[in-house]
């Protein structure tokens, strides 16, 4: 399968020049080369241009397949565990045979007749699944890390049209990662504490100008979401669901929600 | 966490990888069974302290080769391809239309597809996704920088502006 390499790259770029441009986007440079990188970028808007395809290709390709839990057929799945037939003579004796069959809750199917007002609720369950797929990430848990806040910011604001502000969590022990865009639009602002869990905002734009505060929960996950000022929130995590909602309710008044109404 | 719940823990991120690199639910589906089947039904051929998702993920790709390989006729490169017809989700990422990625996706050769999907949508680090495919690091590399070319040449050619450099972030309207 060569004929790839029948098509001349860019015009001006070798190969292995693309090469680095696209293992930049996946952060898979070391320090000294990614810092060659992104001076060129600055300089060259050829080369820029060619970093933003391949950006916008990776998140049309997320976006794509974003929700694995979104994908089940049904329910549940069950597993047929057939081992071959030498080792079934063992199993019979043995203590795997029960194991026969395991069943798989599929988080995303929603129970028929979710006692959840619409949209919200549909929100919510982004915002779940959101924080399910990027969460446990190691080396891409965000688009954008902290250390560019600033950029970040305008960033999704513009993209969210809508001025967007990061809130700060450290008071509960919660650092700032960063953040990236999602389908929606919607923007995904990642935290973490100290012992590594992470919670997650996830915003979009709203159709209510305010609404109480609700719950949404997901085997360990609890998602508590609101609307304030035509916009929407959600804060995930798996934390205690007390600590969680105390945590939602400062992240409202700290960005001009009115939290006070949810007493 | 017990082998068999971490297992099932990685069945819906393999759901989406079989079917992003299938293209269709069935087979997907039955992908992910069989992966599951072989790997408890095999799980001393598995190291403790290794990567269980990359295990998995090589595990479901030596399934699909072998269903490939049983079914000549399935040309899964073939413009007519069952996934040309189906409906596509509508909508815009940076000025990216879903539609195109996703044609475009199922042109592209599948090594170039298999790649891009699991460095771009599983996460994968090259090191990672080097072991699943089982090829050296620098292949990794310069595969994944050669799909996104190929994208990046074929959407090029489906926009209607035809501009070669494409850029793909603009403001929307």
């Amino acid at each position: 399968m060569n004929d790839d390499r029948d098509h001349a790259p860019a015009q001006g770029f070798t190969e292995p020049e693309l090469d680095r441009l696209s293992a930049f986007v996946d952060g898979e440079l070391p320090e000294a080369e990614r810092q060659y990188v992104a001076e060129r970028l600055a300089s060259d808007a050829c080369a820029a241009g060619i970093v933003e395809h391949y950006r916008a290709q990776r998140a049309a390709l997320r976006a794509l397949f974003a929700d694995p839990a979104a994908q089940t057929s049904g329910p549940f799945v069950v597993l047929r565990i057939r081992p071959p037939w030498w080792r079934q003579a063992a199993l019979a004796l043995g203590s795997m045979a029960a194991g026969a069959a395991l069943a798989w809750l599929a988080g995303a199917a929603p129970p028929l007749g979710t006692p959840l007002s619409p949209p919200t609720a549909a929100f919510a369950r982004q915002a779940d699944l959101a924080y399910a797929a990027y969460a446990p990430e190691r080396t891409h848990v965000v688009e954008v890390a902290a250390t560019n806040e600033r950029m970040l910011v305008d960033w999704l604001s513009k993209r969210l049209d809508r001025p967007l502000a990061v809130p700060s969590l450290e008071e509960y022990g919660y650092a700032f990662l960063g953040g990236r865009l999602l389908p929606g639009p919607a923007a995904q602002f990642m935290y973490q504490g100290s012992d590594g869990h992470r919670l997650a905002l996830y915003v979009s734009a709203a159709a209510q100008r305010e609404s109480a505060l609700r719950l949404l929960r997901r085997g360990d996950r609890r998602t508590f979401y609101w609307a304030s000022e035509r916009t929407a929130y959600a804060l995930s995590g798996d934390l205690p669901q007390d600590k969680l909602r105390e945590i939602a309710v400062d992240v409202c008044g700290d960005l001009g929600g009115h939290p006070e109404l949810w007493k | 966490m017990s082998f068999e719940a971490d297992v099932v823990a990685w069945l819906p991120q393999l759901r989406r990888y079989a079917r992003a690199l299938t293209r269709d639910p069935a087979w997907a589906d039955d992908l992910v069974q069989d992966t599951a089947e072989r790997a408890l039904t095999h799980v001393r051929a598995f190291r403790p302290d290794s990567n269980l998702r990359a295990w998995l993920l090589t595990i479901l790709r030596h399934i699909y080769l072998d269903q490939l390989r049983a079914h000549r006729e399935i040309t899964l490169d073939d413009e007519h391809g069952p996934w040309q017809s189906l409906e596509a989700p509508a909508g815009q990422v940076d000025s990216l239309v879903l539609r195109d990625v996703q044609r475009m996706l199922y042109r592209l050769p599948l090594e170039q597809r298999e790649v891009l999907l699991l460095v771009c949508v599983e996460e994968l680090s090259y090191q990672e996704a080097s072991s699943v495919l089982g090829v050296p690091l620098g292949t990794v590399m310069s595969r994944v920088s050669r799909a996104r070319e190929q994208m990046r040449l074929m959407l090029a050619e489906c926009s209607p502006q035809r501009t070669p450099t494409l850029h793909a972030v603009t403001n929307r309207k």
